[in-house]
């Protein structure tokens, strides 16, 4: 058996590796809607390399959170930092289960205006901006330093809301899932 | 057996210390007395990291051998916590180093005291040493009326950062107590001493504005012949950061919800409205079908028509079936704008 750490960092390279290539496949999709590139039949490519990249990475995010949990030092949540990286994993987690349930429910048309192509592009980089920083704030905690210090982000700042005002954000984000879920499957047979 | 408490590898990969520890301990020990053991280390040679680590024990064979094992409670130690094993990094061109433990023991006999030292050295091999004979100690059963702290008084070891800390002091057989304190530029101080009765005495130290540690004792008078207390050792550190995890999961549950439900919301409606406005040109749709001879499926009813040269080099129909409308839009160059 490994270490909870060693498996922490094998589950957070597999994350960050999988959303880098996703977050780098949206934008050439972008591109290619928006005529940047010319080349039409990259779009399809890239459409199914960030989709599959992204739900790869969605399946190994549980993973990570898990074993970062369990490998950090000390008991429990003992630092703002540990704190950030769970709020920014699962920001990036509800971006990318977003994107990928309406790709899935909803198919190629999230690409067919340009406001819903930007949208779906944009929720797409979310997942992958938000992993990123997810793993900056990992480097801040483990090694003092990230790539990213350069924006010197806030990480020692925790934005804490109450619990009445989380558990209505968490049954308004809820009802909206089921709504907008109800709402695709009605367009869907249209 | 090269073994402090703590086996860092066996004698066929430790090297042996060239250091000369030698333990020393009041002459006179009571029973639920606190008393200082001293460890004196010399001819220390380290690695360039100049970190040395001392055990405190009561065994050689490398099991059960802490003072607890052997009935001894630890009440402080010279790093400011209260275990038998502390780290000590010497001074540039220092060899030689004194600590000491606070100790109280909870039943009568003696007890043999050993201590043991592991450090790095020029080599990658770590060194071990450790004391050539045990200390031996005994412990006596207190006497009457003499002036002592109570058997169950435990001294703080850590205090806050940037407040005063208030010590309660709770005596046996006292009549009045003074209390020293010392930073470590080693100047003595006193505290004015407060009493609610009871053998219960009540002072306050200063509030320390960054981590260190300053070092307290009490002088008891009473009765019995007076009392110096052993100095005991209260670092000042920042306060642990703490969060309620309920709220964290709550919290982070609610922003995976709200930024799922989010995106499949504006999702689905700039969608939805897309496929409304091409639901609208149902007739122009059923138009074609009345023309063509070919009974098509409504997919292939929202397929762009083809230009005249055909598909466009490099796509193939599945692409055109998807992308022509925006082919035709001019998208992606030569359209038929």
């Amino acid at each position: 058996m490994i270490s909870s750490e060693t498996f922490h960092v094998v589950t957070t390279e597999l994350v960050v590796g999988a959303f880098s290539v996703a977050g780098l496949s949206f934008t050439l999709c972008l591109l290619v809607h928006l005529g940047v590139l010319k080349q039409a039949s990259w779009k399809t490519m890239f459409d199914h390399v960030a989709h599959f990249t992204l739900a790869f990475g969605l399946v190994a995010t549980p993973f990570a959170i898990l074993s970062g949990l369990s490998s950090s030092p000390g008991e429990g949540m003992n630092s703002p930092i540990l704190v950030n990286k769970m709020f920014l994993s699962m920001t990036g987690f509800g971006f990318a289960l977003g994107c990928l349930l309406t790709r899935w429910r909803l198919g190629s048309k999230v690409w067919s205006t340009t406001k819903s192509s930007a949208l779906h592009g944009a929720s797409g980089l979310a997942a992958c901006g938000s992993m990123l920083l997810t793993a900056s704030a990992g480097g801040t905690f483990a090694r003092g330093e990230s790539l990213l210090d350069i924006f010197h982000l806030p990480y020692e700042q925790v934005l804490l809301f109450p619990l009445l005002v989380s558990f209505t954000a968490l049954l308004l984000g809820v009802t909206m899932l089921a709504i907008g879920w109800r709402r695709m499957t009605v367009s869907s047979i249209h | 057996m090269q073994c402090g408490g703590a086996c860092h590898g066996d004698a066929s990969i430790n090297e042996t210390s060239g250091a000369i520890l030698s333990l020393s301990a009041p002459d006179t020990i009571y029973l639920g007395i606190p008393t200082t053991l001293t460890l004196t280390a010399t001819n220390l040679e380290t690695s360039s990291s100049r970190l040395i680590g001392l055990f405190l024990l009561t065994d050689m064979t490398g099991h059960s051998d802490t003072p607890q094992d052997a009935g001894w409670e630890i009440l402080s130690d010279a790093n400011g916590g209260s275990v038998n094993y502390i780290e000590h990094t010497l001074a540039s061109g220092q060899n030689e180093t004194t600590l000491s433990w606070v100790l109280r023991a909870s039943s009568l006999g003696s007890t043999s005291f050993y201590a043991a030292i592991h450090h790095g050295g020029e080599s990658s091999s770590p060194f071990f040493g450790s004391t050539v004979s045990g200390l031996e100690v005994s412990v006596q059963p207190v006497p009457e009326n003499l002036p002592r702290l109570a058997a169950d008084f435990t001294p703080p070891t850590q205090r806050l950062l940037n407040s005063p800390t208030e010590l309660v002091i709770e005596t046996e057989y006292t009549e009045t107590l003074q209390f020293e304190w010392m930073a470590e530029d080693g100047l003595i101080q006193n505290s004015i001493v407060n009493t609610s009765g009871d053998d219960r005495w009540t002072t306050s130290l200063p509030a320390a504005l960054q981590p260190t540690s300053i070092q307290w004792r009490v002088i008891l008078e009473g009765e019995g012949p007076e009392q110096t207390s052993p100095w005991f050792t209260l670092t000042a550190e920042s306060a642990s950061w703490e969060v309620s995890e309920n709220a964290v999961y709550l919290q982070a549950f609610a922003l995976l919800f709200m930024t799922a439900g989010i995106v499949i919301s504006l999702q689905t409606r700039l969608t939805a409205s897309t496929s409304i406005s091409k639901y609208d040109e149902a007739p122009a749709i059923l138009e074609q079908h009345t023309t063509s001879p070919v009974v098509e499926t409504s997919t292939a009813a929202t397929v762009a028509p083809l230009p005249a040269e055909g598909l466009p080099n490099g796509w193939t129909e599945q692409q055109w079936e998807w992308y022509g409308h925006d082919y035709l839009a001019g998208k992606y160059g030569g359209g038929l704008e």
